[in-house]
């Protein structure tokens, strides 16, 4: 075949080649040969002294988690040594004595501690298996006497995160947990290791980076049998830094403990500076359950509990503000110039739009109702004309000039911005359009609206400082381990209200008059001494076909939700306060009565009770 | 080139390399003896990388007999194809890969992590055989003719570089080199070659500082003076000589290895796998090992040689050369000869994706020399 000496050729061009190969082949084996030859047998002897006696370990030294303190020093989260006693079970050469010494130390029966040294043989040898932890200091000073020269035993102090106020400040402190799998990808940049604790809610999560620190690492010299010869050298970890809230622990306690229903959220804000006063969402739970872990059981108890305590409802919880909003109606139809403080409607008990009914809450009617009685007694049909008048895109502008329907940017994790319909929005979502019953539910507040109790502070907090909408903030300073202030709060506005001054002063004046008139629907929240202004809300949870007078009737969870929103501007200290009583009833009813116990205390002022009239 | 039979021909047992096949189940016996002991101090964890070894050779096996049984020619028909395929699975692991450690190299495929970049070597094997084998006389040789090898050689190069996977980035060249050097050079154009390749790095060496990456300039660094950051970058270089070297003659014996046990060596399953044959077994220990492999490449090259058709002989000498860039760039770095970089060791480092790759390699190698005859 003719081919075949063409690929003869062309083969045997390649063969040689290929063979050149095989002399490189064996000089790369050839040098590392000689290479192992150089280090095994010329210079074997001296690695072999190496590798038996001294060798040297890093030891990785965690950093100090900074603190978390309340605004007058009170420290809320802090870090405890506590005691883990181990056994290195390739080190253990008289378990029975252990076992004769320690078990009464340790508070187990010999049996029990001989099962847990079994137990220890199935780790690497030269680890520390834990026998016992979060020991006590007597436990710790006893053991140490025992133990002092027996082999095969490590006594460590790990920090613990302790939290003395327990329940209160929860879902502002936040709780720790383990590092998970997807943010320790990213780890090693950040020095963070498998089995690091990181903040995984609240300020603990929000600022983690502030209160890790920095670690630090030993350098340690140890035999061929692990066993630790001296220190090199060492690098001290770095603490995390202090973080200072706005929030002071006495007061929040205060707060948590009048509120006495199942749930609900109270917000207490400083207008002048957004600073956060009170923070509280209960239902709680205590901290310290997450200290040193929680357990499985009483985390799936937290999860799997129908109030959800682990929720901060200050900034997650969705209610709507119900007749709270009408103040931002009324804004709005004043500035607008759709009415002027005198001009009435007249109050049926109920207002038909298109075959549809809507009624007040006073079922006999209001009788001829101008602004200011209107937001005194909350007559809801006023309301419905005004709305219908300014129709509802305008009254969403309005809204979100007060700040709802956008997170307020508090600065923890997982705040939710609520919900403010326009007819876009609607489009949007439902590809429906706007109805005009829609607006009539919206200027009372009710509807697709959904706002978070802290929204509704900043909203208040508007009011009382004539018009600002300020950020809030729940984090004063920052301070470095040293003393350095790392970060401190300085007060932001985020939007002026265009309100003119007389709008806002009938405003005022009509607010202070649900609490101080008899028929405000807020005089259970009257403190002789003190110019209370509020509004009161009772947000529907269903839609009930018939109001029905008795609430106890009801089962809880259709029951509405009790709002108050409170302020105080002519005192050196100002203060605005939302309080929300999931499932509470009526706002002037069960929410009034906390927001007066608070006020009364924040002022120093005695609880003057509920008033008789 | 004759139509050939692509259907699979039954060849008589007599015709299978059994040295090669031995040699492969050899070293890989003395890696999972050798990942038992590396893993001993691990517990528990340990048990289940050694059976997850074991696994692997076997799935290995049953892959390597698939292999013997297609003509190696179908190789050249699907050549394109095998390399669109590995460039995808490429751009994927870039895309969805699981993030592993800063670099993505795997695919989660279930059960299995899957690692593009090992087949990728594969992929450029294939393909430059199929470029180069014809005109292998000298008139064709021009450094024209190499503008599409290199082109095709540098996209998984490029895509496997920037996972980052420095190590077998440059296995990758290496092997491409190789193979280029054998089929598609003159000599002129190999003395060109060298010249390129010593200025690279003289480049690297006055310019590397803007090139490199932070660690990978930090590793070279390393490689050259590995006292000079002895808890950083030099630490293992450092404590896997000590480990070596402290083996002497004999070794410590089997689970004695001390550096070992003490977990002084970290990833001493995978990449440093050779310290503890080292620590272990001694000088006596690595020298079998190395004329293990020297037997393998040689029966390699004896099978490139021998190939009936430079398609063939192409394949075997790519195969060859990866493992033996594999062997001779792992060993290298274990001894402080080269810079670490993340080359695991053919049959004896653990990992799944390398075992396979390892075992194919030898299938074609087999496959070749078993149709030496046929025609």
């Amino acid at each position: 075949m003719s081919e075949l000496p063409l690929r003869e050729a062309s083969l045997s061009y390649l063969r040689t080649r290929i063979r050149v190969s095989v002399a490189i082949i064996l000089l790369a084996m050839g040098l590392l040969a000689a290479r192992l030859w150089q280090l095994q047998l010329l210079r074997g002897e001296s690695f072999l002294e190496l590798s038996q006696s001294n060798r040297v370990r890093i030891v990785r030294l965690p950093p100090p988690r900074g603190k978390i303190i309340d605004s007058t020093g009170h420290v809320v989260a802090e870090n405890n040594p506590s005691f883990t006693f181990s056994v290195v079970p390739g080190e253990l050469k008289d378990p029975q004595r252990l076992i004769h010494t320690c078990s009464d130390i340790l508070g187990m029966t010999p049996e029990k501690l001989r099962g847990l040294l079994e137990r220890s043989r199935t780790i690497p040898r030269f680890m520390n298996y834990p026998l016992k932890r979060n020991m006590s200091l007597e436990e710790v000073s006893l053991l140490k006497l025992q133990v002092s020269d027996l082999k095969g035993v490590s006594l460590e102090a790990k920090p613990r995160r302790v939290y003395p106020w327990g329940e209160t400040l929860c879902h502002v402190t936040g709780t720790l947990g383990e590092i998970s799998a997807e943010a320790l990808v990213k780890g090693p940049k950040l020095g963070y290791q498998a089995g690091d604790f990181v903040g995984k809610s609240g300020v603990e999560k929000e600022y983690e980076t502030y209160l890790k620190g920095e670690e630090g690492w030993e350098r340690i010299e140890i035999d061929a049998r692990g066993k630790q010869l001296g220190i090199f050298s060492r690098h001290d970890p770095q603490p995390g830094s202090d973080v200072i809230l706005t929030v002071n622990a006495e007061f929040q306690r205060y707060v948590e403990e009048v509120f006495i229903h199942r749930a609900g959220s109270v917000m207490a804000v400083d207008p002048d500076t957004g600073r956060i006063l009170a923070m509280v969402s209960k239902p709680g739970f205590d901290l310290n359950m997450f200290s040193p872990s929680i357990s499985e059981r009483q985390w799936k108890s937290l999860n799997s509990d129908p109030l959800h305590p682990l929720e901060n409802r200050s900034i997650r919880g969705l209610y709507s503000p119900a007749s709270t909003f009408k103040i931002v109606t009324a804004a709005a139809g004043l500035a607008e110039n759709v009415i002027d403080p005198g001009h009435k409607f007249t109050c049926k008990g109920d207002l038909e739009l298109r075959g549809q009914v809507f009624r007040c809450w006073n079922q006999y009617g209001h009788g001829k109702v101008g602004l200011h009685r209107a937001i005194v007694e909350s007559c809801d049909i006023y309301f419905y004309e005004l709305g219908l008048r300014l129709g509802g895109d305008r009254m969403a502008r309005w809204a979100s000039l007060f700040g709802l329907g956008q997170p307020t940017g508090i600065g923890l994790p997982q705040e939710l911005p609520g919900l403010l319909p326009t007819s876009a929005w609607k489009l949007r979502t439902y590809s429906e359009p706007w109805k005009e019953g829609e607006t009539v539910t919206l200027a009372i507040g009710q509807g697709y609206l959904v706002s978070t109790p802290i929204q509704l502070a900043m909203m208040t907090a508007a009011l009382a400082n004539g018009g600002k909408l300020l950020k809030p903030t729940i984090v004063q300073k920052v301070v470095s381990h040293d003393g350095r202030v790392i970060i401190e709060h300085v007060p932001l506005v985020r939007r002026n209200m265009p309100l003119d001054p007389a709008a806002a002063s009938f405003l005022s004046t009509a607010m202070r008059d649900v609490v101080a008139d008899k028929r405000g629907t807020g005089r259970r929240c009257r403190v002789p001494g003190l110019n209370i202004r509020a509004k009161t809300g009772t947000s529907q949870v269903i839609r009930l076909k018939e109001r029905t007078a008795e609430d106890d009737r009801i089962p809880y969870h259709e029951r509405t939700h009790a709002i108050f929103v409170a302020y105080v501007d002519d005192q050196p200290k100002k203060l605005a306060l939302v309080v929300i009583v999931e499932h509470g009833g009526g706002g002037g009813a069960s929410a009034a009565p906390i927001a007066r116990k608070i006020i009364a205390r924040y002022y120093g002022v005695p609880d003057p009770g509920d008033p008789s009239d | 080139m004759p139509q050939t039979d692509l259907k699979p021909k039954w060849h008589s047992p007599g015709l299978v390399d059994w040295p090669l096949v031995l040699i492969s189940l050899a070293l890989t016996g003395i890696g999972i003896g050798l990942i038992f002991s590396a893993t001993s101090a691990m517990g528990e964890a340990g048990r289940s990388l050694v059976l997850k070894q074991i696994t692997w050779c076997s799935l290995a096996l049953v892959l390597m007999a698939l292999f013997a049984l297609f003509d190696y020619h179908s190789l050249d028909r699907w050549a394109g194809w095998f390399y669109v395929a590995v460039i995808i699975a490429l751009v994927a692991v870039w895309g969805l890969g699981k993030v592993t450690a800063g670099s993505r190299r795997w695919i989660e495929l279930g059960l299995m992590r899957f690692q593009p970049s090992e087949f990728a070597k594969l992929a450029v094997i294939v393909i430059l055989a199929k470029y180069y084998q014809n005109g292998a006389e000298k008139q064709e040789r021009q450094l024209s003719r190499l503008i599409r090898p290199v082109l095709l050689v540098a996209l998984p190069m490029m895509l496997v570089l920037i996972q980052p996977d420095l190590g077998t980035a440059g296995l990758i060249f290496l092997i491409a080199a190789s193979m280029t050097a054998v089929a598609g050079l003159s000599r002129r154009a190999l003395l060109w070659m060298g010249g390129v390749i010593l200025s690279v790095i003289a480049i690297l060496a006055l310019f590397g500082d803007r090139i490199l990456m932070g660690y990978q300039k930090k590793r070279l660094l390393t490689f050259l003076n590995p006292d000079a950051d002895p808890l950083g970058a030099g630490y293992h270089i450092i404590q896997s000589q000590i480990a070596i070297g402290s083996g002497g003659l004999f070794g410590k014996g089997f689970l004695q290895g001390s550096q070992n046990q003490l977990m002084f060596l970290p990833v001493n399953h995978t990449d440093f796998i050779f310290s503890i044959l080292a620590e272990e077994w001694g000088f006596v220990g690595c020298a079998i090992v190395l004329i293990l492999f020297s037997a393998l490449f040689l029966k390699g090259v004896a099978v490139a040689s021998q190939a009936r058709d430079n398609f063939g002989a192409l394949l075997a000498f790519g195969c060859t050369a990866t493992l033996f860039w594999h062997v001779a760039i792992n060993v290298g770095m274990v001894m402080g000869l080269a810079p670490v970089v993340g080359v695991p060791l053919c049959f004896l480092s653990y990992g799944g994706s390398s075992l396979l790759v390892s075992f194919i390699c030898v299938a074609i190698l087999v496959n070749v020399s078993m149709r030496r005859f046929s025609y």
